[in-house]
Parts: structure tokens; C-alpha cells; sequence
């Protein structure tokens, strides 16, 4: 029995060797070829994107150099960036993505959610190649980040949406900041709701504090809270995908998302300000004759003016092509 | 670090058929390997602390520009505000609230569980209850927060005709779950291990079963039953991603202050939903740091209580009364105690109760249950002994039912979705189609690095922990911080991979980021299980082999080591299940929602199933059947997993006696 047992130590050591090797190997495939590199390193071409004026040229030496720590000579055969940021455009880009790799079959376009604030953020740190945002640098990131170029990839309405069970069919714009701040907490006090079976208690969903979609929503001169601090009850999700999710489940909720998010699953309101027969839904086409007044630009970041596939992807995003993805994802196309 | 061992070993070997010309060089060589070996115990100090250096250092500025006192007080948590407003006390309250709440769940079952395990159930039974709640530990809190989400939280707002089930009570039953394997398996312990002569006696002088059980065995495990207690409610203070799901996070506190139908937002869901959004640098960025500062000081203070209390147990249990009588809690202060504690949990519950159920049925229960306590004299022993097995049996069919609910729901959602382009496709459509491939191979990878991290750092502490050293300062100084490291909160592991390796080394959000960050997490795990493994091993062994002339490193090698390897495999496979499962360490540091080829470099990105469940669970409507292919994708791999785990301790276990 004693002898017996560094054989099977030798043996379970040499077995678990092995999986790892073999996980390795198989599972991260090509450890040691390095390929790979961030777009901001390939030769940086001062081509700026149809809307985007660089502000300075030194950010595009920075650019072009930051990365270099894990970039390798560039083999011709893989590209990959990384486009990280807002869930609002998040589908956008995904979707935009998928397009383009199906049409390039060397190039990875990786993509990752985290918030306006996050893709701001990790694009002015370079730790990405494209932010997503769906507002505009705050006057401190501007300070901080002052390389950012930014380029208008869609155009989006914000939708105030309700549960399907709602009977409400249009609201006013006094009535949704009254319940978004707490003056009204029961549907019954609002013109035309009824959520059959409850007790008529609103349930208040919003986004959560570094949201770009929250601070229009909150802040914005469009917006319709201006300024006003939401209800503390409030229920806080940290997407748009979320909120639409709740709300979909929960009978007296409201909530209100990009115009991408809206599903038939829940109930979109068309919003009066004076009049309630003037109600306008949130649609792509109100959106974009600005009738709907909720209405922002959805903006990609780069550090410096865009260059290499950073550059292809987001001109794909703005061709025709790519803005035919922005209206399918029921955003807003920027071309008339 | 495993290759180059055996080559040490058989230069060693070569050498000591030499003559003694080379002493002097096998000297030097046990010094170095003993050097090695205490350099990786050191890792486990250095973790802790760079964890406390940098969470302290990234939070300094609310000292600064909010002021400690109103940072710590304030009730309002308002970071979008003008001016921002940022007070973690409604969080402190709401995460105690959430935790007790979970406690008055767990406490009654996971006791009546201990029991039924320990005292109660046939042997066969035992044996399939045993490993089943162990399987319990084992479901990764993402699935949980999803089973919560989807199941829970509507089955919450139906019954208790509620506006939202996004609750308190949701997160308190989902944080009770999580909580009742820990304190089941280590109450069971602490039942078993009460000297047999004590039962025996009790039950050779007329006492009933149950008069032993209540009498004479409780109160002798209340030491480890309390410290089990107490280690659950650290574990569900530390908990993320279940609370953070079903919790509805809206920072305020209940009205009234018992209202479990209230939503509520915990220091950790906070850190969760906020930190990947959050500028870094700004006020609000130090204020997250600032509230996992707390959360940590939060968990080490309960950790410590409990570590204390296991410590004073085990010594008392190895005869070691002379050095330090620190005896918590005896039979007489159980007596003084339990009456409050008792009337304590049973408020608690009758809070549960009344808000949970119709007036008129909380009212019946809890009639019946004071009716039962006043009149429980008035019964015999016999009728006793019957009512408290049929609760102790019904508390464990109760962990049981949940577990198969749990798993049931799951399954037969999970299965429609699994198929062979599932496992083998990358995802499309947001996750809604296409197949989850990368995130297993991202998952895969993380893990392997992880354990290729962790595994030699661990092992070698350990080693130089038993092997090494007598117990000393610097011993007790590595064990206090393998304790803390041990009750560190997932979330705070990823807070410090963001902030220490992400931002500060620059790896990036990136593979190597996410195995370094789990690594850390499962050190801990690994140094123990390893450190048992090595305790069993008797010192007689070692002093045979160290007489017969083999230096103190073959000694190790040849005879500590391989008797002590399926203890190691143990806490590796369970280190392994850890690992896969996590989402909170890798949430902000290695993981990216979607991506084409399977990552190429360690300082890349990848996907992992967790973080892609919930993904897909909270941000993309109408992906129901992929989530639930996850789902059950990420369940199999971590009991997969936990099972052979369980597997290879019970047979060499019974190998080894046997």
C-alpha cells in the first residue's frame, strides 16, 4: 500500500499536468502567438469620420502608442478592438459587429456593456478602442480625456413604457415627472391607468447613477424631470435591457429606456405636453422630424481621430448599410 | 512549479548515494526550498495586504472632500445628485436587515437539518442528504439571483399581492439558501464531535432521544453551532450577485422598519450595479471604494467572532486547556441565554410571518406556536420526542424541497435549449441565439489559471505552515490572514483586481486579470484543505523517515505528501467549483459580453459563463430559453464538478480507514 502511493501521487500529478495542458492548449488557443493588436496601433490615418473634427493631433500620437505594451508586429491575419460603454448602443454596435465580421472574416470586434460613464471612461484610459455613449462628455471628461473625437452613430427618442396589463394609453409629461419624484404613487390618480387585479400602486423603475440614458432623463433640458431628484423608493436597474425586463414582469411598473429596448412585451406611451389629443408616440419617425421631444444622439468615442479597423467599423455603422442595423434595432438612422 | 519538483527530487536521490562531499549543498538546498515555501505562505499576508492598501488608498478622498462622519451616517446614497450626496448607513441597514432577515430563515432550519443529519436520519438516508446539501454550496450565486429573478421575485409578488417582488424578503429567502449549507455541514460537525459518553449516559439514565438531543447534546455543539451560525451570516453579508438581482436596489429603508416587502439596497449590490459604470477618479469612484472599505471591516469583524469561537473550540478539543481557558460559551451561559435567544428568533419569524402570510393564518401559527411553548411541560416526554422529530424531519424535507425546486425548474427550462450547436457556437442576436461556446472556453481558462496560480502558492504555504514551523507568531500572523482572506467578499476581490491589477498594473480588462483575481479568492480554500491533509498525516511518519537519514524535504516529499494528495485534490476540485462559478471577482475585471474568436492572449478579454447568465438574465429581453441553457450549462459544470469532489473525499475516506 505504501508504494502504491507515490505512483499515485506521480500519476494524479502527471494527470492533472496534463488536462491543464490540454485545457491550454485547446481551450486559449494560440497562447504564444501574439496577434492581436488594438486598432490605435496600426498606422494612424488622420482620416476623420464624416462628422468629427479632431480637436488636437498630439492625442493621435498617444494613441498610436499607448497600447503597444501587448501589441505584436502585425501578422495580417487577425484584427481585434474593443468597443465597451453604453447598453443604449450596445445593440448597435453588436449588432453591427456581427454585420461586419460576417463580411471580414479576420477581424474580431468584441464587445462589452458597462455604462456611458465606463466606455467614456475606459476610451480616455485607452484600455478600450471604441467607447459607446449616449451623452456627451461632461465638462470634467472633457478636461481630463481632451483626445476623445467622437462620431454620431444613431439617433434615439427616450420611451416611457408601462406593463401590457396597464389600460393607460397615453400620459402627460407633468404626470410622469409626478410619478417619477413621488407625488403620485397610485395609477389612480393618473388620467386613464388602470392595472386590473392590484392595489394600483406604481412601481418606479429607473436606471442606475452613472447611466447616460438617467442623466437625459433626469437633467436634460429635453428630459423631463429637469433636475428634479427622483423618488428615493425607486427601483434602480443598471440597463436598458433590465428595466424593459421588470417592467415586462412587474403589472404596475413604469420605466423608461431607449426606443432600441422597446418589445411587445411591454407598452410604450406617446406623451402630451399641453394638449392630450397632441400625445406623440415614440416612434423612429417622430424621433427624427424631432417631433418627439425626448430625443438624443447616440455617439461612439475614440482616442484620437479613428484609425484602422476602429475606423472601418464605425464608417460601416454610418454607411447605409450599417444605419439599415440602427433602424432594424428600432433606433433612429442618422441618414435622411 | 509541479515540473521542476520531481527533477529536485531525483538530483536529491543521486546525491545521497554520493558520499558526504555534497552535505553542504543539500543544506543549502533544503534552506532554499524552505525559503520558497515560506515565500508563498508570505503571499497570503501580502494579499491582504496590498486588498487593504489599495481599497483604503482608492477611498481616501471621501475623507476628504465628503468627510468620514457624514459618509458613514448619512441615509441618503444619491451619487447622480447635484450636489451628490453619498451616506452608507441606508446600505449598512439595509444589507443587516437583508442578512437578518436570511438569518431567521436559515437558523431553525439548518438546525433542525444538523440534527436530522447528525442524530436522526438512517444511515442510507444520511448518506444521500449529506452530499445533496453539499451540492447546495455548490450552485454559483448567479443562478441563484436568476432562479430568484425569474421565479422568486414573481412568485413573491403574486402571493403577497405586492406592486413588486424586488424585495427584502426575496433577497432574505435567496441569502437564507445560500447561508444553510454552511451552517448545516458545520453544526453537523460540531453535533457529531460531542464525546459519545455524554449521548450514552444521557440515554442509560431514562432520558428520552429527544431529552439527549435538546439536553445534552445541543448545548454541548452550541460553541460550533453558534460559530456556524455566524460564519453563514458572514457569507450572506458578503453575497452579490443573488441580492443584487431580487433586492430591487432602491437605497432606501423599509416604513415601517419591518416592512420585508420593502425593497432595500445592500453595500454590496451597491458596488455591483455602480462600480462598472462609475468614473474612475471621481467622488463617486472613491465613495464605492469607501463603501467596500465597510463592507470589508463588516465581514473580518463577523469572521473574526467566529474564527475566535472555532479556535477556542479546537483547542478545548485537543486538551490544550492549560495554555488559554477561553471557553465562550459553556452549558450555564446557554441557560441564561436561551431564553432571549429563543424569544428573539421567534419574533423575527412572527415579523416573517405576519407580513408574509393573511392576518388571520400568521395569527393561528403563531398562537400555536406560544400555545406549544406554555403548554410543552403539560405533555410527556414521549409526545415531545414526537412533535420535535416531526419538525426536525420536516426542516430538512424543507431543504430538501428547496434544492429540488431549485434544480427542477432549471432542468426542464435548461434542456430544451441544449444541443450541439449550443455548446459549439459563439452567441448571436444579443445572446439570444447561436450557442455559448466561448463563454465555457473563456470559463475554462479562467479557471486553469486560476488553480495554476493558486495551487503551488497554497500548497506551499500549507507545507511551510505544517512542516516548517512551530507555532509561533509569524505562524498565527499567516493563519489570521489566511482567515481573513478566507471571509473576504467575492465583490471586494474584483474591486481590488480592478484596482490593483486593471488599473494600477495595467493589465487591462483582461484574461490574466480575472485568474490572478479568482486565484486569490480560492487561496485561502486550497491552504486549508491542504493544511488538514497534512495535520492527519502522523508525526510518526515523519520522524521515521527523518531517522533513517532523509533530509526534511524528501521526507516531505516521499512520505508527508503523497499520503496527504486526495486531501489537496479535494480542496482543489471544490477550489475549481468556486472558481467557475463566481461572477462578482470577474465582473469588472476580465470578462466582455461578447466576442468572436476564443481569446488569444492572457491580456485579452474573454467571455465566462456566469457573467454571460447574467447578462443575459437582467440586460436582454427575450432570450428566455438561452438563459436557461446557461443556466444549466454553468449548474452541471460547477456539481459536476463539487460531485467528484465530494466523490474522491468519501472513497479515500473510506480508504483510508478502511
Amino acid at each position: 500500500m505504501k508504494r502504491q502511493k507515490p505512483t499515485f501521487l506521480f500519476a494524479s500529478l502527471g494527470l492533472t499536468a496534463l488536462l491543464v495542458l490540454a485545457l491550454v492548449a485547446a481551450g486559449c488557443t494560440g497562447t504564444g502567438q501574439k496577434t492581436t493588436p488594438p486598432a490605435a496601433t496600426q498606422a494612424p490615418q488622420a482620416v476623420a469620420t464624416a462628422a468629427v473634427v479632431p480637436q488636437s493631433t498630439a492625442p493621435q500620437a498617444q494613441g498610436a502608442s499607448a497600447p503597444a505594451a501587448i501589441a505584436a508586429p502585425v501578422s495580417g491575419e487577425k484584427q481585434s478592438i474593443r468597443v465597451s460603454g453604453s447598453t443604449t448602443v450596445l445593440p448597435i454596435a453588436q449588432k453591427a459587429a456581427e454585420a461586419y465580421m460576417a463580411a471580414h472574416p479576420n477581424a474580431d470586434i468584441q464587445v462589452t456593456g458597462g455604462g456611458s460613464g465606463v466606455g467614456i471612461q475606459q476610451i480616455g484610459e485607452k484600455t478600450v478602442d471604441v467607447g459607446m455613449s449616449s451623452r456627451e462628455l461632461s465638462s470634467t471628461e472633457k478636461t481630463k480625456y481632451p483626445g476623445l473625437v467622437k462620431s454620431v452613430v444613431a439617433k434615439d427618442g427616450i420611451a416611457v413604457i408601462v406593463n401590457r396589463a396597464n389600460e393607460i394609453s397615453v400620459i402627460s409629461a407633468d404626470n410622469i415627472k409626478n410619478i417619477y419624484t413621488g407625488r403620485i404613487t397610485k395609477w389612480s390618480q393618473v388620467f386613464g391607468a388602470n392595472v386590473p387585479n392590484t392595489n394600483q400602486q406604481i412601481v418606479v423603475i429607473g436606471r442606475d447613477s452613472a447611466s447616460g440614458t438617467r442623466e437625459f432623463f433626469d437633467k436634460a433640458p429635453e428630459g423631463i424631470l429637469k433636475g428634479a431628484v427622483p423618488v428615493k423608493s425607486m427601483l434602480e436597474k443598471n440597463s436598458n435591457g433590465a428595466v424593459t425586463q421588470t417592467v415586462a414582469q412587474t403589472p404596475g411598473a413604469i420605466g423608461y429606456v431607449s426606443i432600441g429596448f422597446i418589445t411587445a412585451d411591454v407598452k410604450a406611451l406617446p406623451i402630451w405636453y399641453n394638449n392630450p389629443n397632441d400625445a406623440i408616440a415614440p416612434t423612429a419617425v417622430n424621433v427624427k422630424s424631432k417631433k418627439y421631444p425626448i430625443n438624443r444622439e447616440l455617439f461612439m468615442f475614440t482616442n484620437g481621430a479613428p484609425a484602422g479597423l476602429a475606423k472601418d467599423y464605425i464608417d460601416f455603422i454610418r454607411s447605409p448599410e450599417g444605419q439599415k442595423i440602427v433602424s432594424d434595432e428600432g433606433y433612429v438612422s442618422i441618414i435622411d | 512549479m509541479v515540473q521542476q519538483e520531481p527533477d529536485n527530487e531525483k538530483t536529491g536521490h543521486y546525491r545521497n548515494r554520493n558520499d558526504s562531499s555534497a552535505a553542504e549543498a543539500r543544506e543549502l538546498r533544503e534552506r532554499a526550498i524552505k525559503a520558497v515555501w515560506f515565500c508563498t505562505a508570505l503571499t497570503a499576508i501580502l494579499a491582504i495586504v496590498f486588498i487593504i492598501l489599495f481599497l483604503v488608498r482608492d477611498s481616501l478622498p471621501v475623507v476628504r472632500d465628503i468627510g468620514i462622519v457624514p459618509f458613514l451616517t448619512g441615509t441618503d446614497w444619491y451619487p447622480s445628485g447635484d450636489p451628490p450626496v453619498y451616506g452608507i448607513a441606508v446600505l449598512v441597514i439595509g444589507t443587516v436587515l437583508v442578512t437578518l432577515g436570511a438569518m431567521a430563515l436559515a437558523v431553525p432550519l439548518s438546525i433542525g437539518c444538523a440534527i436530522y443529519i447528525a442524530e436522526l436520519a438512517p444511515l442510507t438516508v444520511k448518506n444521500i442528504v449529506k452530499p445533496a446539501i453539499e451540492l447546495l454550496a455548490g450552485i454559483p450565486s448567479v443562478v441563484y439571483g436568476f432562479f430568484g429573478l425569474i421565479v422568486l421575485t414573481d412568485f413573491i409578488r403574486v402571493t403577497f399581492d405586492v406592486p413588486s417582488g424586488e424585495t427584502w424578503l426575496a433577497g432574505s429567502i435567496l441569502l437564507a439558501i445560500m447561508a444553510l449549507p454552511t451552517i448545516i455541514s458545520i453544526s453537523e460537525d460540531a453535533i457529531s464531535m460531542v464525546p459519545s459518553e455524554y449521548k450514552e449516559g444521557s440515554l442509560a439514565i431514562g432520558a428520552t432521544r429527544w431529552q439527549t438531543i435538546s439536553q445534552v447534546l445541543v448545548p454541548g455543539a452550541l460553541s460550533g453551532i453558534t460559530a456556524a451560525i455566524i460564519l453563514g451570516f458572514g457569507r450572506a453579508i458578503g453575497e452579490t450577485m443573488a441580492v443584487m438581482m431580487v433586492t430591487g436596489n432602491a437605497a432606501i429603508i423599509p416604513n415601517p422598519v419591518w416592512n420585508v416587502l420593502s425593497p432595500v439596497r445592500t453595500l454590496t449590490g451597491t458596488l455591483g450595479i455602480e462600480m462598472g459604470e462609475v468614473a474612475v477618479g471621481s467622488d463617486h469612484y472613491a465613495a464605492l471604494f469607501g463603501v467596500a472599505v465597510v463592507l470589508l471591516a463588516i465581514t473580518l469583524l463577523v469572521n473574526s467572532a467566529a474564527v475566535l469561537i472555532l479556535n477556542s473550540i479546537r483547542e478545548r478539543q485537543s486538551g490544550r486547556h492549560s495554555r488559554k481557558k477561553r471557553t465562550i460559551m459553556t452549558g450555564k451561559v446557554w441557560d441564561q441565554i436561551r431564553r432571549p435567544a429563543l424569544i428573539g428568533e421567534f419574533l423575527l419569524l412572527a415579523v416573517f410571518l405576519f407580513v408574509a402570510l393573511p392576518a388571520h393564518a400568521a395569527l393561528l401559527i403563531t398562537a400555536g406556536i406560544i400555545a406549544g411553548y406554555c403548554l410543552r411541560n403539560l405533555l410527556d416526554a414521549k409526545q415531545a420526542e414526537r412533535i420535535a422529530f416531526t419538525l426536525i424531519i420536516a426542516a430538512a424535507a424543507i431543504v430538501l424541497l428547496i434544492l429540488a425546486v431549485i434544480l427542477q425548474d432549471i432542468i426542464v427550462h435548461g434542456l430544451s435549449a441544449i444541443s450541439w450547436e449550443f455548446l459549439t457556437e459563439g452567441p448571436k442576436d444579443l445572446g439570444r441565439a447561436g450557442g455559448i461556446f466561448p463563454a465555457i472556453i473563456g470559463t475554462f481558462c479562467l479557471v486553469t489559471g486560476a488553480i495554476l496560480f493558486a495551487l503551488p502558492l497554497g500548497v506551499g504555504a500549507a507545507i511551510y505552515l505544517i512542516e516548517y514551523t512551530k507555532e509561533g507568531r509569524i505562524t498565527r500572523l499567516i493563519r489570521i490572514t489566511v482567515d481573513l482572506l478566507n471571509g473576504t467578499p467575492s465583490i471586494v476581490f474584483g474591486l481590488f483586481g480592478l484596482a490593483f491589477l486593471v488599473y494600477f498594473l495595467n493589465f487591462g480588462v483582461s484574461l490574466l486579470a480575472g485568474q490572478v483575481t479568482l486565484g486569490l479568492m480560492v487561496l485561502p480554500t486550497i491552504i486549508r484543505a491542504t493544511e488538514e491533509a497534512l495535520r492527519t498525516i502522523p508525526g510518526s511518519l515523519r520522524e521515521g523517515s527523518l531517522a533513517l537519514g532523509a533530509t526534511r524535504w524528501q521526507t516531505i516529499w516521499r512520505v508527508v505528501l503523497p499520503p496527504a494528495v486526495p486531501g489537496i485534490v479535494t480542496g482543489t476540485i471544490l477550489s475549481i467549483g468556486r472558481a467557475a462559478g463566481e461572477t462578482a471577482p470577474i465582473m469588472f475585471t476580465a470578462v466582455v459580453f461578447s466576442q468572436r474568436y476564443l481569446t488569444a492572449s492572457v491580456f485579452e478579454p474573454v467571455m465566462a459563463l456566469p457573467y454571460h447568465l447574467f447578462i443575459l438574465a437582467t440586460n436582454v429581453p427575450g432570450s428566455s430559453t438561452n438563459k436557461y441553457g446557461t443556466a444549466l450549462v454553468l449548474l452541471l459544470l460547477v456539481i459536476g464538478i463539487y460531485s467528484v469532489a465530494i466523490y474522491v473525499r468519501s472513497h479515500f475516506a473510506k480508504k483510508m480507514r478502511g
